[in-house]
Parts: structure tokens; sequence; C-alpha cells
């Protein structure tokens, strides 16, 4: 179960419309390493963790990634607005404009749009840990290639404040695989999946 | 900046406190200091919201001290206005 606040998990304020930069930031909304994909990876990858830290963290970390997807949309939303045809053609936002006119849909800078393709779940516990690894250093780096485009401080200041989260989060996995080793054969953390052959069952 | 967003800030930034306690906590669970650190906040945390919302109306869906149309009414968090 979930309950909705009803505010930004950090302030989006944009005072300026740059549909050049939507159109990249959006990437976050629904590209490879983006919010929504995130979110849906820990959400998912939960049921199989066999510890209870674990299961902690990819709940906590897979709710703060929907607070986080909201923020993007935020931005993406504010970025698109009160603009003419011709701003939107000038500035390279029309071919999004097109299918979506200024709602928000998860698709990459590219214009691929989400699937369930850019993330896995394979139901062992180390080769899931090290993608949640893996995914939040992917995010810290888009988030940085956003930086360099972006020159808006009202932009700079909530991409910032997501990609220092990635930096967290990457903290959070990073305790939790060394949870998971410490429960294991020193001698061959591979000898079984812990988040499936019985043996190893904790509480 | 008005008050009802000096408030907000605040109350953003003791939520966004406990919120990382909350997460440390999650591979931490017997850090005593953490755990108090995070009962701190969420007193504080108590407090401000509830002076809030006698106020300017709910921050959050559950709140029972205020009207069904404050829950429905602009702005919305993902507007400029929301995020004075």
């Amino acid at each position: 179960m979930w309950v909705y606040e009803k505010k930004l998990q950090y302030p989006v304020k944009i005072k300026n419309p740059n549909p050049a930069l939507a159109k990249i930031i959006i990437s976050q909304y629904g590209g490879p390493h983006g919010e929504i994909g995130a979110s849906l990876r820990y959400l998912s990858q939960r049921y199989s963790m066999p510890y209870p830290e674990l299961r902690a963290i990819l709940t906590d970390v897979g709710t703060e990634e929907l607070a986080h997807l909201e923020m993007v949309g935020a931005i993406v939303y504010q970025l698109t607005r009160n603009l003419t045809p011709e701003e939107i053609q000038k500035q390279g936002f029309d071919a999004y404009f097109i299918d979506h006119t200024t709602g928000v849909y998860p698709v990459a800078a590219s214009g691929a749009p989400f699937s369930a393709n850019m993330f896995a779940v394979t139901g062992d516990t180390i080769a899931d840990l090290n993608e949640d690894l893996a995914a939040e250093q992917k995010a810290r780096v888009t988030y940085d290639n956003i930086l360099r485009f972006a020159d808006d401080p009202d932009v700079r200041e909530p991409i910032k404040f997501l990609r220092e989260r990635e930096v967290v989060h990457y903290q959070r996995f990073g305790e939790g695989l060394r949870i998971t080793t410490d429960r294991l054969d020193s001698k061959n953390f591979y000898a079984f999946n812990p988040g499936f052959d019985k043996v190893s069952k904790t509480k | 900046m008005n008050e009802q967003s000096r408030m907000k800030r605040r109350i953003s930034a003791v939520g966004f406190a406990m919120w990382e306690l909350h997460l440390y906590l999650d591979s931490h669970p017997y850090c005593a200091d953490g755990a108090k650190k995070l009962a701190e906040y969420q007193e504080q945390y108590k407090k401000l919201l509830a002076e809030y919302e006698e106020k300017y109306g709910p921050v959050n869906e559950m709140s029972r001290n205020t009207s069904r149309w404050a829950w429905v009414s602009d702005p919305w968090p993902w507007e400029a206005e929301a995020n004075d």
C-alpha cells in the first residue's frame, strides 16, 4: 500500500520554459536509466530478496524513485508551458509534440518509449544487487550529462538533488551487498543463490 | 518568501532528514543513535505539520483535520506555484 503526499520531495519552480531541455531531461522519466525503470526494478526485485534489510532497502528506494519520477515529470511539465508552435518547432520539440502535445509520456531522449527490457529481475540476490549498484551509477551519469546542457539554476538545483540521491542509494545498495556476502560462504559467494536455494534461508 | 512557503520549506527539510535516517536504518537497524535522531525529527515533523495544515490545508491525503475541498484544489505539486 502507498499513501500520496501532495508535495514534491524537493521543490521545482522554473520561470523560463525551455522545450529543448525538456526533450533531454525526459530521459530520466522514461529512458534506460530513468526513474520509472528504477522504481519498477527495485519494487519487483524485492520479492525474492532473502534478508529483511534487503527487502526494506528495495521497498524504500523503490518508493523514493516514484517521488523522483514526479519531480522529473514536474520539470518537463514546467519547461513546456505556454509555448507557441513556432517555439516548439525551433527548439526541436516538434517530434515529441506530434504524438503527445505537452503531455508527459515515459520516453528516452532518443524517443524510444519506456520498456521493461530496460531493467532485470534475475531472482539471484548478488546479480540483482549488482544491477542495482550499476543502475544508480548510470542514473548519476545521466544527471551529470543533463547538467552539462542545463544553464538555468531553476533546473540545475532539482537535478543536482536527484543526482545526489543516486549516490546515497548506491551507498545503501553497497551495504545491502555487504550484508548479503557477510551471510554467505566467504570461500565461495556463488555456492548457492540465497534468494532461491533453501539451505540459505535466514530470518 | 511568505510565511506559508517558509513553513513548507521547514516541513520538507525535516521530512527529508527523517527519510534519510529511515533509509540509513534499513541497513543499520541496530544503530541506536540513528533511531534516536529519527524519533527527534518525527516529533518535530508532527508539530510542524499540524500547525501547517491548520492554517493552509492538507499535505497528506489521510489528514483528518482538513476539508475535502482543500485536497482537491490547486495547486498540485507539479505546478510552479506549489513550489514557492
